[in-house]
C-alpha cells in the first residue's frame, strides 16, 4: 500500500507530499502504519530518500482520547479507528486537519476549542443536579474528546468565527443541564451555536463518540 | 498564606490537585504536553470505590480498609489506607457536586457494582468510562477557576527536570517542542501528577504519553522511589494487533465467567477453586490462574443479556465489536493478563511529599495505599485523594521556597538539548525504547527468577553504557532522546527491586522464591546515590 503524506516541518515552512511504502500486516489500523514506518531504522519514502520521522500526535490508540485525529483519504477520521480493511483502493493519503494550525505533519493545535469553551464560559454555574430523564444524554455529551473531528467537517465552522461548532454545543448542553444557574449558558449558546448552524449534521457523522448533538440542540433550543 | 503550585500533569490526580488548590486560594500553574482529554485518565473503565455515606448494609469504611490491606498483601501503610478509605464517601459527594454523571439505581442513588477483592459491592461507575467521566467533571470544575485566572494551565510543555537544590525543590525546567526552549518555572511547590511508566513495557493497557520518564529523571536527582517490582497484570485484555486493550473488570463485576475449553467441556476454573466469589478474585489471582491454564481462557458475557451489556458495558460491546470483531452479546471473549498498572513510584508520605521538600506526588507516579496489588476501584480514588491531599498539605506547609540560582544548571542543559540537534544521525530513541520494552517484558513477566532478573539488569547496563555514545536522532523530539537514559535508569532500579525481593507476594511471584516471606514485610525503596542504585526495605511505619 501506498502511505501519501502531506508534511511540513513547522507552521513557518510550506508543505510538501511524501510518499511511503506499507507491506505490514493489513489486519491493523492507520495508527499501526504510522508508528511502523516510524519505527524503521532509516525511514525512506518510496523513491528510497532519507525521510525525517513523521510527527502525529499519539495516546490511546483505541478511539479514548482524540489525539490522533487527521485527514485520512479526504475524511475527518482518527487514525486508530480507521482500518486499512475499510481503506478503498492501494492508496492511503493523510492530511493534518485544515481548521486547525499545523504544529508539525499531522499534528494541529487544537487549543483554540478550549478557549472557546473559556471564553463563553462554559462551565458548571451553582450547584450541579441532573434529571434522571438527561442521565443517557448528559453521560453522552460528557463522552467529548475534543478531537475538532466535528469542526473539521462542519460547513459552518471557520476558524477564529463566532461560531463554535458541535463540540461547543455539545459542551454547554452538557453544563447547562447539569448547573442550578443556567441563563449565562444558554445566552452564550445563542451567540456562539444556535444561529449560524445549518443543520447539515455532518458533525454527527463523522464524531467517534457518536454523540447525539441533535439532541443536545433540540434540549438548548427549547425554551 | 497563598502559594504558588506548579502541577505537572494534567490527568485526574493533576485535576484533582489543581481545582482542590485553587478553592483553597493558591495561584496555581497546571503544565502538560497536551489536554487533559488525552491523559491516559479517560481510560480508566470500571469504577471508583467508596462505601456510601447512605449505605444501610453490612460494609464499612474499616472493611473497604482490610479488603485494601489484604489485597496489597499488607505492606502499605494502615493509618494511610484507611484515611483513603474514610475520605472515599466524600469524595463520591465532591464529584457529584462537581457534575460527574454516575450510574444510578431507580430511586436516584449512585449505583454500585461488585469489584475483585471486595467483601461487599462498593463501586460506584459510570458506564464503562467511569474516567472519561471524572476527566469531563474536573475539568469543568477547573475552567471556572481558569477563567477567573486563579489558575493557569499551559500545553505543549514536556518535564525536563527538577530545579533542585540542597534537598529542596524551587520549580521545574520544562521543554518546549515546538519552541526548542527550556522553559524553568519556579513555584512554592511542585507536584507530580504524571501517570505511570507504562512505556517501559511498551504497550501497555494505557496511553503511549505515560513513559516513566519523570520517575527516572527525578531518580536520577535523588528522589526516592518505592515498591517498583509491583506490576499489575490486568487478568481480562484482548489481543489486538495494535496493542492489547482492557476489558474492564466491572464486566465481571456484572457477572462475567471465566472459563477454558476442555475437551469441549467448560472448566470454570476460578469457580472451582476459589468457589462463587473466584472470579472477582484480586487481579494478582486471577492472572496467575490464567497464566496457569494450558489453553486458551475466555470471558462469558452472553448470559448478561443485551439490557446490562448495552446500559453497563456499552464500551466493553463497542470495543471487542470494532477492534477484534466479535459481538459479546454471542460470543465468548478471548482474554489474556497483560501490564496495566504500576503499583510503584515516588515514595511519598502521608502528606504525598517525596524526600524532597517542596516536592510532591499524586496519582499513579506516586506509591502509597496499593502495596503489592492494587484492588479495582481504589485506582481513581486514590487519585482524587492523592491530588486533594497535596494540595491542602502545600496550603498548610510551612516550608518556603529558598532562593536558589539555577542560571549555571538551566544553562548547561540548554547547550546539552542544543548538542541532540547538532549531529546528522538517523539512529531514533525510539529503537532503544523498543528494545527497553522487549528487556522488561522478557524479564519481569508474570513470574520471574533470580537468572531472568540478572539478564535483564546486565542487559539494561549495556543500553545505559551504550546510550553515552550514542547520538539520537532528535530532528522529530528532542523529549524522546533526551528520556532514553532516566527510563533506562528507572527500568534498572526496576529489575533491581525485583531481584532483590526474594520472596513472592501480590504482583511479584519469584519462581525460585515461591513463599511469601515475614522478612520482607515491607516496602522497597531505591536510591540512587553516586552514580549507582541501592535498593532497601523498610518496614511499614517506618520513617524514610
Amino acid at each position: 500500500m501506498i502511505v501519501k503524506i502531506k508534511r511540513q516541518e513547522s507552521q513557518e515552512t510550506n508543505s510538501y507530499w511524501q510518499s511511503f511504502e506499507y507491506n505490514g500486516n493489513p489486519d491493523v489500523n492507520v495508527a499501526f502504519v504510522l508508528e511502523y514506518l516510524n519505527y524503521n531504522d532509516d525511514l525512506t519514502d518510496i523513491d528510497g530518500n532519507p525521510a525525517r520521522r513523521i510527527v502525529w500526535e499519539c495516546g490511546c490508540m483505541q478511539k479514548m482520547c482524540g489525539g490522533c485525529a487527521m485527514l485520512i483519504n479526504h475524511t475527518p477520521a482518527l487514525a486508530c479507528n480507521t482500518f486499512l480493511r475499510d481503506i478503498k483502493g492501494k492508496c492511503l493519503t493523510l492530511e493534518p486537519l485544515s481548521k486547525f494550525p499545523v504544529i508539525c505533519d499531522l499534528m494541529t493545535d487544537r487549543s483554540i476549542i478550549e478557549d472557546g469553551l473559556k471564553k463563553a464560559r462554559i462551565y458548571l454555574h451553582g450547584n450541579a443536579e441532573i434529571h434522571p430523564s438527561e442521565h443517557g444524554l448528559t453521560y453522552n455529551a460528557a463522552k467529548c474528546l475534543k478531537c475538532g473531528l466535528c469542526l473539521e467537517v462542519c460547513p459552518n465552522y471557520v476558524t477564529g468565527g463566532s461560531f463554535l461548532g458541535a463540540c461547543f454545543a455539545n459542551s454547554a448542553y452538557l453544563y447547562r443541564t447539569v448547573s442550578g444557574d443556567k441563563a449565562e449558558i444558554e445566552r452564550e449558546y445563542r451567540r456562539h451555536f444556535e444561529k449560524s448552524c445549518s443543520k447539515s449534521l455532518s458533525c454527527m457523522s463523522v464524531c467517534p463518540m457518536k454523540i447525539q448533538t441533535l439532541s443536545s440542540m433540540a434540549r438548548l433550543n427549547a425554551k | 498564606m497563598k502559594k504558588k503550585i506548579l502541577i505537572i500533569g494534567s490527568g485526574i490526580a493533576g485535576l484533582s490537585c489543581a481545582v482542590t488548590a485553587a478553592a483553597l486560594g493558591n495561584e496555581v500553574q497546571i503544565v502538560s504536553p497536551f489536554p487533559s482529554e488525552r491523559a491516559q485518565s479517560v481510560m480508566a473503565a470500571g469504577g471508583i470505590s467508596a462505601v456510601p455515606d447512605t449505605n444501610i448494609g453490612n460494609d464499612s469504611v474499616g472493611c473497604h480498609a482490610e479488603d485494601t490491606l489484604r489485597g496489597g498483601c499488607f505492606i502499605a501503610n494502615r493509618r494511610e489506607v484507611e484515611n483513603l478509605c474514610a475520605a472515599a464517601p466524600g469524595i463520591i459527594r465532591w464529584l457529584e457536586r462537581l457534575g460527574m454523571v454516575f450510574n444510578r439505581d431507580p430511586e436516584g442513588e449512585i449505583e454500585l457494582r461488585a469489584f475483585g477483592g471486595q467483601t461487599y459491592k462498593r463501586t460506584a461507575f459510570a458506564g464503562a468510562c467511569t474516567g472519561k467521566q471524572m476527566v469531563t467533571a474536573l475539568t469543568g470544575a477547573l475552567r471556572k477557576y481558569e477563567c477567573s485566572g486563579e489558575v493557569t494551565r499551559r500545553l505543549g510543555l514536556q518535564f525536563h527536570s527538577g530545579l533542585i537544590a540542597g534537598g529542596r525543590c524551587c520549580g521545574a525546567l520544562m521543554y518546549d517542542e515546538r519552541s526548542r526552549k527550556t522553559e524553568a518555572i519556579y513555584a512554592d511547590a511542585v507536584v507530580m501528577a504524571t501517570g505511570g511508566q507504562n512505556q517501559l513495557f511498551g504497550k501497555t493497557t494505557g496511553s503511549v504519553l505515560c513513559d516513566g520518564y519523570s520517575q527516572g529523571k527525578l531518580f536520577e536527582q535523588g528522589v526516592h522511589l518505592k515498591n517498583l517490582e509491583f506490576i499489575q497484570y490486568h487478568p481480562t485484555t484482548i489481543e489486538t494487533p495494535m496493542k492489547r486493550m482492557l476489558i474492564t473488570e466491572g464486566a465481571r463485576g456484572e457477572g462475567g465467567r471465566l472459563f477454558y475449553f476442555n475437551g469441549g467441556r467448560k472448566v470454570y476454573f476460578m469457580e472451582d477453586k476459589y468457589g462463587e466469589k473466584g472470579n472477582l478474585m484480586p487481579r494478582d489471582i486471577v492472572s496467575k490462574c490464567i497464566y496457569d491454564v494450558p489453553e486458551q481462557v475466555y470471558l462469558d458475557l452472553t448470559f448478561l443479556g443485551e439490557g446490562i451489556i448495552q446500559g453497563r458495558l456499552k464500551e466493553v460491546y463497542e470495543l471487542c465489536r470494532e477492534y477484534i470483531g466479535l459481538d459479546i452479546t454471542k460470543e465468548y471473549i478471548p482474554v489474556y493478563p497483560s501490564v496495566h498498572f504500576f503499583m510503584g513510584g515516588f515514595s511519598v508520605n502521608s502528606r504525598h511529599r517525596t524526600n524532597v521538600a517542596g516536592l510532591y506526588a499524586a496519582g499513579e507516579c506516586a506509591s502509597i495505599y496499593h502495596g503489592a496489588n492494587r484492588l479495582g476501584g481504589n485506582s481513581l480514588l486514590a487519585a482524587v485523594y492523592g491530588g486533594q491531599v497535596a494540595a491542602r498539605s502545600i496550603t498548610e506547609s510551612e516550608y518556603v521556597r529558598p532562593d536558589e540560582n539555577f542560571e549555571e544548571y538551566i544553562r548547561e542543559q540548554n547547550k546539552k538539548i542544543s548538542s541532540l540537534f547538532s549531529g546528522s544521525s538517523n539512529y531514533p530513541a525510539a529503537y532503544v525504547r523498543r528494545e527497553i520494552a522487549q528487556i522488561m517484558n522478557d524479564n519481569l513477566g508474570i513470574t520471574r527468577s533470580g537468572d531472568e532478573l540478572e539478564h535483564g539488569i546486565k542487559s539494561i547496563d549495556f543500553y545505559l553504557s551504550a546510550a553515552k555514545k550514542i547520538h539520537f536522532d532528535a530532528s522529530v523530539s528532542a523529549y524522546q532522546a533526551y528520556s532514553v537514559k532516566p527510563m533506562l535508569l528507572l527500568s534498572k532500579a526496576v529489575l533491581m527491586s525485583a531481584f532483590f525481593r526474594r520472596e513472592t507476594r501480590g504482583a511479584h511471584i519469584r519462581e525460585d522464591y515461591p513463599k511469601t516471606s515475614d522478612c520482607f514485610k515491607a516496602s522497597s525503596l531505591s536510591r540512587y546515590e553516586n552514580g549507582s542504585i541501592s535498593v532497601s526495605f523498610v518496614k511499614e511505619g517506618d520513617e524514610q
